[in-house]
C-alpha cells in the first residue's frame, strides 16, 4: 500500500523528445464485514480455509457468506473444508497491468475444494502450462507472514 | 436488568491500490524547450514567420495565423513583472500520489520581458511583502529533471 513511485520522465534519443510515465494514485478499502473478517482471521490464525453450510439445503459456501443464495437462509454454522481441491476452470494470464496481485503471467482457476459446494476464485502456481488441465488436484499453499488478507494463500500448488 | 457486553469480533479492512499508469509525449517543439530548460536552463519558444509574434508555448502551427509556425528559435528572458498574484493557503493533494503539497502556495502571472505571460509561483511568501513585488527573475533547480516550466524553483523577487 501507497508505494509512492515517482513520475518518469523518459528522454527519446535523438529527437529531444520527452515522454512521461504518468501514475494516477488510486488508494481504496473495504472492510470484510462479519463474516468476511472471520473467514480472513482464520486463514490468518490458523490456516484454516472456512465456510458457512446452509441449515436448510446443506450447501458449503467458500468463501463464507451470511446468506444462502438460494434458501435465503442465515448461515451461522462454520465447517473447515480440506486445503485440497479440484480444478473447475482455469485461465492464464500473460499481459501485466498493475492492478494484478503478483506478477504476470498468473494462472488464475476456480478451485473446489473438498467439503465445499462452491468454486473459490484462487492462483495456480508451481505448474507447468502444458500440464494444466481441468479435474486437476492441488492444494493452498500458505504464506509465511499473513496479514488476514485472501492472499494469504500463496496460491494452489498441483498435487 | 443487567447490561451484558457482546464479546468485540476483530474485523478486517482490506486496503488496496489500482493505480491507472497513462504516457504522454512532448512532442518535438515541446521537447526542444524541456531540452533546453534541463541542459542549459534557458526558456526558448519560437516565432510565427508570419506575424512575427513569438507563440507560447512552442507549437508547430500558430494558432493566431493557423500557418506552419516552423524553426524559429527565440531565447527568452528569465526576468519579467508581475502582473497579477493569488495568494493560495487552502491545502492542495497531489493528485496523482494523494501527497499534500506544501502551502501557501502563491502563484503569479508574470509577464516576461519577452512580452510572453506565463503563471507559476513566487519565492516571496510574506503576504504583505506580496504586495510590493515587482520584478522578478527564474529560480532553476539544481538539476533538471526534464519537466519544462516545472525545472524553474519558482521566481525570485529582484530590485531594478
Amino acid at each position: 500500500m501507497s508505494e509512492h513511485v515517482a513520475d518518469v520522465v523518459e528522454r527519446l534519443p535523438d529527437a529531444d523528445v520527452f515522454v512521461y510515465h504518468g501514475r494516477i494514485f488510486i488508494p481504496d478499502a473495504y472492510t470484510a464485514g462479519a463474516v468476511g473478517s472471520k473467514f480472513l482471521i482464520e486463514l490468518r490464525d490458523n490456516k484454516r480455509i472456512m465456510g458457512t453450510k446452509c441449515p436448510a439445503c446443506s450447501r458449503v459456501y467458500v468463501p463464507a457468506r451470511s446468506t444462502c443464495t438460494e434458501c435465503f437462509e442465515q448461515l451461522d454454522q462454520w465447517v473447515e473444508v480440506s486445503d485440497k481441491g479440484t480444478v473447475l476452470t482455469y485461465s492464464i494470464a500473460c499481459q501485466p497491468t498493475v492492478a494484478q496481485p503478483v506478477p504476470a503471467p498468473i494462472v488464475y482457476g476456480i478451485i473446489h475444494l473438498d467439503g465445499a459446494d462452491t468454486g473459490l476464485v484462487h492462483m495456480i502456481g508451481e505448474v507447468e502450462f502444458e500440464k494444466l488441465h481441468v479435474g486437476m488436484r492441488v492444494q493452498a499453499v500458505f504464506k509465511e507472514q499473513r496479514t488476514a488478507n485472501i492472499l494469504d494463500i500463496k496460491y494452489f500448488r498441483p498435487l | 436488568m443487567t447490561t451484558e457486553k457482546k464479546p468485540s469480533q476483530e474485523f478486517i479492512k482490506i486496503e488496496y491500490a489500482q493505480p491507472r499508469t497513462y504516457l504522454w509525449s512532448s512532442g518535438r517543439y515541446l521537447g526542444r524547450l524541456y531540452k533546453e530548460a534541463m541542459d542549459n536552463k534557458k526558456l526558448v519558444t519560437n516565432r510565427c514567420p508570419k506575424c512575427k509574434e513569438l507563440i507560447w508555448p512552442p507549437s508547430a502551427v500558430c494558432g493566431r495565423c493557423k500557418v506552419e509556425a516552423g524553426e524559429d528559435w527565440v531565447e527568452m528572458s528569465d526576468k519579467g513583472t508581475v502582473i497579477q498574484y493569488t495568494y493560495l493557503v487552502f491545502p492542495l493533494w497531489d493528485p496523482h500520489y494523494g501527497e499534500k503539497w506544501a502551502n501557501p502556495y502563491p502563484t503569479a502571472t508574470i509577464k516576461l520581458d519577452n512580452g510572453v505571460y506565463m503563471v507559476h509561483h513566487l519565492e516571496e511568501k510574506d503576504p504583505e511583502k506580496l504586495k510590493s513585488v515587482k520584478r522578478v527573475q527564474a529560480v532553476w533547480k539544481e538539476e533538471g529533471q526534464g519537466r519544462g516550466l516545472g525545472d524553474i524553483l519558482y521566481f525570485r523577487t529582484i530590485e531594478e
